[in-house]
């Protein structure tokens, strides 16, 4: 299946990613860095602790991975053949 | 013990192909895997490639036909001091001057998919072996060497040396030790919106010029300070890439809201900046978005800089190798560059079955000292240009301005690039020529949309006419070049050093000369204008009528590349 995004056209995202990203709850200290870099708006802050709403529209630039400076996120690219794809890159 | 390959390549980006090519012409079996569906999927850029990378790329794209969206012949730089009053200063002097421009080009802006694929099908019809939708997600290690692959599907492939070209990310890199995790002000991360626009207007309003804008923080037109910022625009043949970026994290170790941010600028750019409000908005029609971060300001950081490059059975090329420049923010060159001297360093290890990092140090060597990749990694202009903006110090804005994207930029490149020409011109007298022909071919074939693997009409139809008086004394003229280049190739072995020792100081001398000479260059091209607009229509007409063949380039082993 293909998903696209009114948001972001151009963009497909094939299924299948699966939680390519995560959080370790342990070392995130709610800083909010991750949900200022993320211009899908992956990330929300609940209870100062982030967390992953949805990875529908990622486009797996790993800027909130760079970011964290608590490497709390957990950050590998999806399985082959899935996540985001454009013609216009 | 048996591999299963000599070669495995990881990504099929602008490297990766590049290198699995250039092993499989030496016969060496070569896998290249690619995690996206189809080849490009995952690759955004710019994208202007400049001309350094074609003429040191390896033949096959020097001599070959890519796909190509539009020459460039330079950038108009808008320096914004107030977007309210319109208080916008142009410097517009890095450009090919006319009659050159559009055939002799500063470069060459495409789209990423279609170009990764054009080297992808090389390196196939090579005899590489492509597998995508393939993640490689760890490597097989013994002793410390890696010999080989896991991919996400959990399959483990044996290989005597991995050349590594997976992007700035570098995961796997850091997974197999080589390499750190960049850090977050080293990253730039790149907001790119891609417009429809009729080619008419794009010809009227761009011609063939990229447009950048800088200026002072609280325009809020150009993304605010970190270690810099941009705002570029590319005019492709009919869409504009519009691209605004911002390092992760600034100075003071803040993190901007980019998601916020990118969105203030972007609106204020297209509502306020008078050419995009009046002559470009009314034109357009947005028809993607998307991101990516790219690792512009890692050259600048001693220590990263001196990161190894290879390990036992592994080599990094490209971006995961920090190689992008931070000026021009071009990676592609190098990412060539860098392919083409693994892939050599690769083929020799293979011979003499040695695949350690002793023997591969040879490869790390080359690239520390390859001269145009040890200036553009570790140009300042752009870092510099914050400390400008803070002050609000115009004469210094406008002066890194004109040394990294103006006429000034003559005073770092011309000793790198003279080092890189001179060797090329004693390998091979005919190079000259053969730049100029590129030249031509590469504009003759984006009139006519006429690339490899997905042919217009030109070339067949044209191919079969004989030459005309024109083409042949085209052909005369290359000639007579060769020949002048032998000629002095065989003068200057007598005065090698005074030629080594020239090319070394041109950047010295155009330091103080150039200040000269400048208004002297703008003169003579403000006189000559008349007559360089009618030669330059006139070459334009002789590359449109022109048999393809007058272009075309026979390789070492009587290979014609084009076609
Ligand atoms: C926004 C932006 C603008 C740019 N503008 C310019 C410009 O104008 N001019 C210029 O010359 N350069 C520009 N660059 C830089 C240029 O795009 C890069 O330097 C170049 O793409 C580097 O080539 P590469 O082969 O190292 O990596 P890439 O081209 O990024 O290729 C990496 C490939 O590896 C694949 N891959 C990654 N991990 C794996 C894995 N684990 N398994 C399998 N496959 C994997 C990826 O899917 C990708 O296809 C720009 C970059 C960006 C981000
Ligand atoms: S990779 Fe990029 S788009 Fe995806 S969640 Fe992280 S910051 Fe957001
Ligand atoms: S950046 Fe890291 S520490 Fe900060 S909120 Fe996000 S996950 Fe938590």
């Amino acid at each position: 299946m293909v998903k696209t995004s009114k948001k972001f056209p151009g963009v497909k995202w094939i299924e299948g990613t699966g939680e390519f990203i995560k959080i370790d709850i342990k070392k995130c200290t709610g800083c909010g860095s991750c949900t200022k870099v993320c211009l899908a708006e992956c990330f929300q802050i609940v209870d100062k602790k982030a967390e992953l709403m949805s990875l529908d529209e990622c486009m797996e630039c790993a800027s909130c991975w760079y970011i964290c400076p608590e490497d709390a996120i957990d950050f590998f690219w999806p399985p082959g053949g899935t996540g985001y794809k454009s013609n216009w890159g | 013990m048996d591999r299963e390959y000599d070669i495995i390549v990881i990504g099929a980006g602008f490297g990766g192909p590049v290198a699995a090519k250039l092993c499989a012409d030496a016969g060496l079996k070569t896998l290249l895997l690619e995690r996206s569906k189809e080849v490009g999927d995952k690759v955004i850029s710019g994208l202007t490639i400049p001309f350094y990378g074609f003429l040191f790329a390896p033949s096959f794209i020097r001599d070959g036909n890519p796909p190509f969206e539009r020459p460039s012949d330079g950038i108009d730089n808008y320096i914004i001091t107030d977007l309210e009053n319109e208080e916008i200063i142009l410097d517009n002097s890095l450009k090919v001057p006319l009659p050159f421009s559009p055939i002799i080009a500063f470069g060459y802006n495409t789209y990423c998919k279609p170009f990764c694929q054009w080297l992808a099908h090389k390196a196939v019809d090579s005899g590489a072996e492509l597998r995508t939708s393939t993640t490689v997600v760890d490597f097989i290690e013994k002793d410390n060497e890696i010999q080989g692959v896991i991919t996400d599907k959990g399959e483990k492939i044996r290989g005597n040396i991995i050349i590594n070209s997976e992007g700035s990310q570098g995961l796997l890199a850091i997974k197999a030790g080589i390499r750190e995790k960049y850090p977050a002000e080293t990253i730039s991360l790149a907001d790119t919106y891609d417009y429809i626009m009729p080619k008419e207007d794009i010809d009227r309003i761009f011609g063939y010029s990229v447009k950048m804008c800088w200026g002072w923080d609280e325009q809020k037109a150009a993304p605010p300070l970190g270690y810099g910022n941009g705002l570029m625009v590319w005019p492709y043949r009919n869409s504009l890439h519009f691209m605004q970026d911002q390092c992760l994290r600034l100075d003071n170790q803040k993190v901007p809201n980019l998601r916020k941010l990118f969105d203030i600028y972007h609106k204020k750019i297209t509502s306020k900046l008078p050419w995009w409000r009046d002559l470009v908005e009314p034109r357009i029609k947005l028809r993607a978005r998307m991101w990516e971060g790219f690792e512009i300001y890692v050259g600048l950081n001693r220590e990263l800089r001196q990161l190894p490059l290879v390990k036992d059975g592994m080599i990094l090329i490209g971006d995961v190798a920090g190689l992008e420049s931070t000026e021009l923010c071009d990676g592609v060159p190098a990412a060539w560059f860098s392919a083409e001297i693994a892939a050599e360093v690769a083929i020799k290890a293979i011979k003499a079955h040695n695949y350690s990092s002793q023997a591969l140090k040879e490869y790390e060597f080359k690239i520390k000292s390859h001269p145009i990749i040890r200036w553009s990694i570790s140009g300042r202009n752009r870092y510099n240009l914050r400390f400008a903006q803070k002050t609000h110090n115009l004469k210094k804005l406008k002066r890194y301005i004109h040394n990294g994207w103006g006429l000034g930029a003559l005073t770092t490149f011309t000793s790198p690039f003279l080092k890189m020409v001179i060797p090329y011109l004693k390998k091979d007298p005919s190079i000259l020529s053969k730049w100029i022909k590129m030249f031509f071919r590469y504009y003759q074939n984006w009139l006519y949309e006429s690339y490899d693997y997905q042919r217009g009409t030109l070339a067949k139809s044209s191919q079969m006419k004989r030459l005309t008086k024109e083409e042949r004394k085209f052909l005369r003229w290359m000639r007579f070049i060769d020949i002048g280049v032998v000629l002095m190739t065989r003068i200057g072995k007598k005065f090698k050093n005074i030629i080594n020792s020239l090319s070394t100081s041109m950047n010295t001398f155009l330091k103080s000369f150039l200040p000269l000479i400048e208004p002297l260059y703008f003169f003579i091209l403000r006189v000559s204008r008349p007559f360089a607009i009618s030669y330059s229509q006139k070459l334009i007409n002789f590359v449109k009528k022109a048999n393809s063949a007058t272009f075309t380039v026979i390789n070492e082993r009587g290979v014609k590349y084009y076609g």
